[in-house]
C-alpha cells in the first residue's frame, strides 16, 4: 500500500481498493456510533454490508447542512467527546452554528492534505508563507499555517491586516508564497498598481488562491500585475477545511485528496449521480476522518470530473469548478453566507419586519460584502434619525459577527 | 498481493464476517486485530480454503481462491501457523518439518525439500538441535517455530499467522515477534492475526481493527497504537501487565 506522499501514483486498481476499504470502515464507524446515520440508513432500507462497491454509495442517504445545524452541537460526533482536540464553529443555516470537532489524528491528517496541496504549488523549505484570509476562515487560517510548517516553509500565519501593513510584510519579510482569497489578491494587486509599487522589489513568487473561484481574466490580471504563477484550492468554509481538491503544476482542473475523500458528481435537483464529465454539484464522502465523518454530504458546489488523466500523471482525478451554485449560499470571500441566516439575525436584532427583506452579494473594486436592503415601516420607524442609525449599526455588527462578512444594512422605503 | 473485496461468511445461519475489504502489500506484515469472536481467524480460514462458505473476492496475486481446497491454496504459495501450533506431538521436529514439504513431496522434488529443509534449519537453530527429539517435548515457544518452521516448508510467499503469541511468556512472545519481523526482511509477506494488539502493531506495517465481523479501522500501524479508540478497547494493558496478573 502506498503512504500519503505517493497516493498520487497508485494505479487506479489500488486507489479504489483503498478507497473501498476506507469507505467500508468509514461508514462502518458512522453506523455504529453516531444514531443519525444508523436511523438514516435504516430508513433508506440499507446497511452497510451493502455497500460492495464504490458506486453502492449512491444508495446510501444525503447529508446536507441542514442536518449539520439541527444536530448541533455535539450529535454528529462519531467519537467520544474526550479523543476530540479541537472544536470549530462556523455559520451554520440557521441561529445555531455549524459545530465541528476533530481528534488529534483528524488534525494529523488535514496537516498531511494542506501540505500535499502546498507541496503541488511548489512550496519548499526555502520559502516565506504568507497567509491572509479573512476573519470568516479563520478555522482555514489555522489550517494552512500547520500545512505550511509540515512543508518547513517559514510561515507568516494569518492576522487581520490594513492593505498597506500587507504589502509591507511582503516586501520586508521576503514572502515568496501568499496564500489568500481571490478577492484579497485583487484587492492588494489594484492597490500595488495603483501605488506604483514595483513587484520587482517583492520576492512574491506564488499565489495560493482559496475560498473561491477565480475568473480566467482575474487571474491573468493577478498573475501579470503581482507577476506570480498563481494555484487554485477547493474546500469548505463549514466543514471539514480547506484544500480538498488543489491545483498541480499543469493548472488544469484541481486533483481531488482521493484517499482522504469520495467525490460524486451529482444532478442537483434529482440526486441522481451522473457520468465523468458532466456537470453537477459535487457529494463528498469522508473517507479517514474520525470526529466528524460527512457521508454524501452536499456541497452546493458545482463541478464535474475530468475524464481524462492529468499531464502531471498522478491518478487523482480532478474537478473542474465552476462558480454557480446549486444552492441558495452566497459565497462571501470564501465564507459561506445562508440566506436563512441573515434572516434569522435581521429578525433578533431588529424584530419581525413588515416588508420583504432583500440580501445579495455587492462587490466594490475586488471586496464583495453582503448588502442586506431593510424596508422602512413603522416597525423601525423612528423620530429620531440617531436612534435609527444606532440600530442600524447594531444589526450590520450583529451580522458581521455572526456572519463572518461585511456588511451593509441600507433602508429602502420603496422596494421594487 | 493478496487483496479481498466484501469477504460474508458464515457459520450456519450466523453471518461472522459481513463484507470485509482488505490488502495485503508484498514483503509487509498486516495485522489483524480484534476482540476475540470479531472474526479475524475466520478471515484466515476463508483464504486457506478451509471455510468453503464464503461469498465474496479473494484473489492471491491476481488469481481467484474461489472454491480451493486448502493444498491446492497451500500449492498457489499461502501456508498457514495456526492458532495453537498444532504440531503433532508424537513425531520428531524433523518428521513434523517434513511434512509440511508435502507438496514438494507430492512432485517428486525432494532435492527442493531438502533445500528448504537446510534454509529452516538455518533459521531456527533450535530446531535443528532437536531434530530427533518427539515435538511434544519441546517448550511452547519451540513448538511455535515448530509451527513456523513447518508453514515455510511449503515455500509459501504469503505467511498467515494465528495467534503466534498465545500462550507464551513475554520474553518467548518477543522472541516470536523478532522472528516474525525477520521473515517480513527476508521477503516474505505476513498477514498476522493477533489479540496482542500492541505487541503485533509494534511490529506490522499497517493493520485492521475488527469489530463483530466488520472492519472499523484501517491504517498504518504507528498510528493505530497512538489511536484513541484502539487504545481503549485493546491496548489498556499490554502482554506484560496481563501475564502479572496471572500470576
Amino acid at each position: 500500500m502506498k503512504t500519503a506522499n505517493n497516493v498520487g501514483s497508485m494505479t487506479a486498481d489500488e486507489k479504489n481498493q483503498l478507497q473501498l476499504e476506507r469507505l467500508q470502515s468509514s461508514i462502518n464507524r458512522a453506523y455504529r456510533n453516531v444514531p443519525f446515520h444508523r436511523q438514516r440508513f435504516a430508513a433508506a432500507g440499507t446497511e452497510p454490508s451493502h455497500i460492495q462497491s464504490i458506486p453502492d454509495i449512491a444508495r446510501l442517504p444525503f447529508m446536507k447542512r441542514k442536518h449539520l445545524s439541527e444536530h448541533y452541537p455535539y450529535d454528529l460526533f462519531a467519537v467520544p467527546l474526550r479523543d476530540i482536540v479541537r472544536i470549530h464553529t462556523a455559520p451554520g443555516t440557521t441561529r445555531n452554528p455549524t459545530v465541528s470537532g476533530y481528534t488529534q489524528q483528524d488534525l494529523h491528517v488535514w496537516q498531511q492534505i494542506l501540505a500535499r496541496g502546498l507541496h503541488a504549488a511548489g512550496v519548499t523549505p526555502h520559502d516565506i508563507l504568507q497567509i491572509n484570509l479573512s476573519p470568516g476562515l479563520a478555522n482555514w487560517g489555522r489550517d494552512y499555517k500547520r500545512g505550511a510548517e509540515l512543508t518547513e516553509a517559514s510561515v507568516i500565519p494569518n492576522i487581520p491586516l490594513s492593505i498597506e501593513k500587507k504589502v509591507m510584510l511582503l516586501r520586508d519579510y521576503k514572502t515568496s508564497v501568499l496564500v489568500t482569497t481571490p478577492a484579497m489578491a485583487m484587492e492588494l494587486a489594484l492597490y500595488i498598481k495603483q501605488q506604483g509599487i514595483n513587484t520587482n522589489a517583492l520576492e512574491l513568487a506564488r499565489l495560493i488562491l482559496a475560498g473561491d473561484l477565480v475568473t480566467p481574466d482575474n487571474r491573468r490580471f493577478l498573475e501579470e500585475t503581482l507577476n506570480v504563477t498563481t494555484w487554485l484550492h477547493y474546500g469548505l468554509s463549514e466543514v471539514p477545511g480547506p484544500a480538498i481538491a488543489f491545483e498541480c503544476s499543469q493548472h488544469q482542473g484541481l486533483h481531488i485528496n482521493e484517499d482522504h475523500f469520495l467525490a460524486e458528481i451529482v444532478d442537483p435537483d434529482k440526486g441522481t449521480p451522473l457520468p465523468d464529465g458532466e456537470p453537477g454539484e459535487l457529494v463528498l464522502t469522508t473517507l479517514t476522518t474520525r470526529a466528524f465523518p460527512l457521508i454524501r454530504f452536499r456541497t452546493g458546489d458545482r463541478a464535474s470530473i475530468y475524464t481524462q488523466a492529468c499531464g502531471c500523471g498522478s491518478s487523482l482525478r480532478r474537478i473542474q469548478w465552476f462558480a454557480e451554485r446549486t444552492d441558495e449560499i452566497m459565497n462571501i470571500d470564501g465564507v459561506n453566507v445562508h440566506g436563512q441566516l441573515v434572516l434569522s439575525n435581521i429578525e433578533e436584532t431588529i424584530g419581525r419586519l413588515s416588508g420583504p427583506v432583500y440580501f445579495f452579494v455587492q462587490q466594490v473594486g475586488a471586496k464583495k460584502y453582503l448588502e442586506v436592503w431593510l424596508p422602512v415601516s413603522a416597525d423601525i420607524f423612528s423620530d429620531e434619525i440617531k436612534e435609527l442609525e444606532k440600530l442600524i449599526h447594531y444589526a450590520e455588527n450583529k451580522l458581521r459577527e455572526n456572519l463572518g462578512v461585511p456588511v451593509d444594512i441600507r433602508l429602502r422605503e420603496k422596494i421594487e | 498481493m493478496l487483496r479481498i473485496q466484501n469477504l460474508t461468511c458464515y457459520y450456519g445461519r450466523i453471518r461472522a464476517i459481513k463484507g470485509v475489504s482488505l490488502s495485503v502489500a508484498k514483503g509487509r506484515i498486516i495485522t489483524l486485530i480484534g476482540a476475540n469472536g470479531a472474526g479475524k481467524s475466520t478471515i484466515l480460514s476463508a483464504i486457506c480454503g478451509i471455510l468453503g462458505n464464503w461469498e465474496g473476492e479473494i484473489t492471491f496475486e491476481g488469481s481467484s481462491l474461489k472454491a480451493l481446497d486448502p493444498p491446492s491454496v497451500v500449492k498457489l504459495g499461502i501456508s498457514l501457523v495456526p492458532e495453537g501450533r498444532l504440531v503433532f506431538p508424537p513425531l520428531s521436529v524433523m518428521d513434523n518439518l517434513k511434512l509440511g514439504a508435502y507438496t514438494l513431496y507430492r512432485k517428486n522434488n525432494s532435492t527442493a525439500a531438502a533445500e528448504t529443509l537446510e534454509q529452516v534449519m538455518d533459521l531456527f537453530p533450535i530446531l535443528r538441535q532437536r531434530a530427533n527429539q518427539p515435538a511434544g517435548t519441546l517448550s511452547g515457544g519451540e513448538q511455535q517455530m515448530l509451527a513456523i518452521g513447518r508453514a515455510l516448508m511449503a515455500r509459501p510467499r504469503l505467511l498467515l499467522l494465528d495467534e503466534p503469541s498465545m500462550g507464551l511468556a513475554p520474553q518467548i512472545v518477543e522472541k516470536i515477534l523478532q522472528t516474525i519481523e525477520f521473515l517480513r526482511d527476508n521477503g516474505y509477506t505476513i498477514l498476522l492475526v493477533e489479540q496482542n494488539a500492541r505487541a503485533a502493531l509494534e511490529i506490522a506495517d499497517r493493520g485492521y481493527v475488527f469489530e463483530t465481523g466488520s472492519v472499523v479501522l484501517q491504517g498504518e500501524a504507528s498510528s493505530l497504537l497512538e489511536d484513541q479508540d484502539v487504545k481503549r478497547a485493546f491496548l489498556g494493558k499490554d502482554y506484560g501487565d496481563f501475564y502479572e496478573d496471572r500470576q
